[in-house]
């Protein structure tokens, strides 16, 4: 065998295995998270992390479900005043008073919806085994809060505590 | 013509010759190396059909392996991430 065959073994070999292997890899994963996933139900993900049991995640459906009428509100509310806000800026072309009015409404009900938002996930921390209930709080707050406290440190200079903008 | 053979004696072959033409025939066969050591033996090996095979199969256990886990971390992240838009619809994902 000259050399260019060789190489040409050893490379066509290595790239077949690497495809082999990525191909096998996605494949696989894809087929175990269509089986994993349950499209049904929002709170599956409550049982896997939680490792909640029939009887924990039964109270967890019905706070659940005693929630989302709650929510649903708040969020048609927001809704319709940010549509208020876009059709008061489109008329005007300035900051009004009342576009101003408007943004604090929406500012006071997204803070309403939010303080709803976290009884809420007291009350679902509550209804878990102390030590779950503690994480999930934890884990809530990071993942409900946490987006706002990364765009305010965005927004933040290095080394500068205060509030300022660049 | 038998003077032409007395005038162009062909000389006795020696004792071995036909070994001795045989081995310098195998030399002159050595391979030159086509590359480096281990690219030769990488080579040889892969060469083999049932040991091509055998490496293809194993591959396929490590991808359907990693597949398996990356698989169950993706599942919960999309569980994860519509519990969030379930309960938080006001807010982006992490």
């Amino acid at each position: 065998m000259n050399a260019w065959k060789t190489w040409l073994l050893v490379v066509g070999a290595l790239v077949t295995a690497a495809a082999v292997f990525v191909l096998t890899s996605q494949a696989v994963a894809r087929w175990c998270t269509g089986r994993l996933v349950n499209p049904q139900d929002d709170l599956d993900w409550l049982r896997r992390e939680f490792r909640l049991g029939a009887e924990e995640m039964a109270r967890m459906r019905d706070l659940h479900a005693g929630y989302l009428p709650r929510c649903q509100a708040w969020c048609a509310q927001i809704a319709a005043k940010k549509t208020e806000l876009a059709a008061e800026l489109a008329a005007q072309g300035a900051l009004t008073p009342r576009a101003e009015a408007l943004l604090r409404d929406v500012a006071a009900l997204r803070a309403q919806c939010q303080a709803d938002m976290l009884r809420h996930f007291v009350e679902v921390s509550r209804a878990m085994p102390p030590e779950q209930g503690r994480r999930y709080l934890a884990e809530m707050q990071r993942l409900t809060l946490g987006f706002h406290e990364q765009t305010e440190r965005a927004m933040t200079p290095a080394g500068h505590t205060g509030h300022a903008h660049p | 013509m038998a003077w032409l053979r007395t005038a162009r004696p062909s000389p006795a072959v020696p004792p071995q010759f036909a070994a001795a033409v045989w081995r310098r025939i195998e030399a002159g066969e050595v391979d030159i190396p086509a590359g480096p050591w281990w690219l030769m033996r990488l080579a040889d090996w892969l060469a083999q059909p049932r040991r091509a095979l055998a490496a293809l199969a194993v591959l396929m256990l490590l991808g359907a392996g990693t597949g398996l886990v990356q698989g169950w971390m993706r599942s919960h992240e999309v569980a994860r991430a519509r519990y969030l838009a379930a309960v938080s619809p006001q807010e982006p994902g992490p």
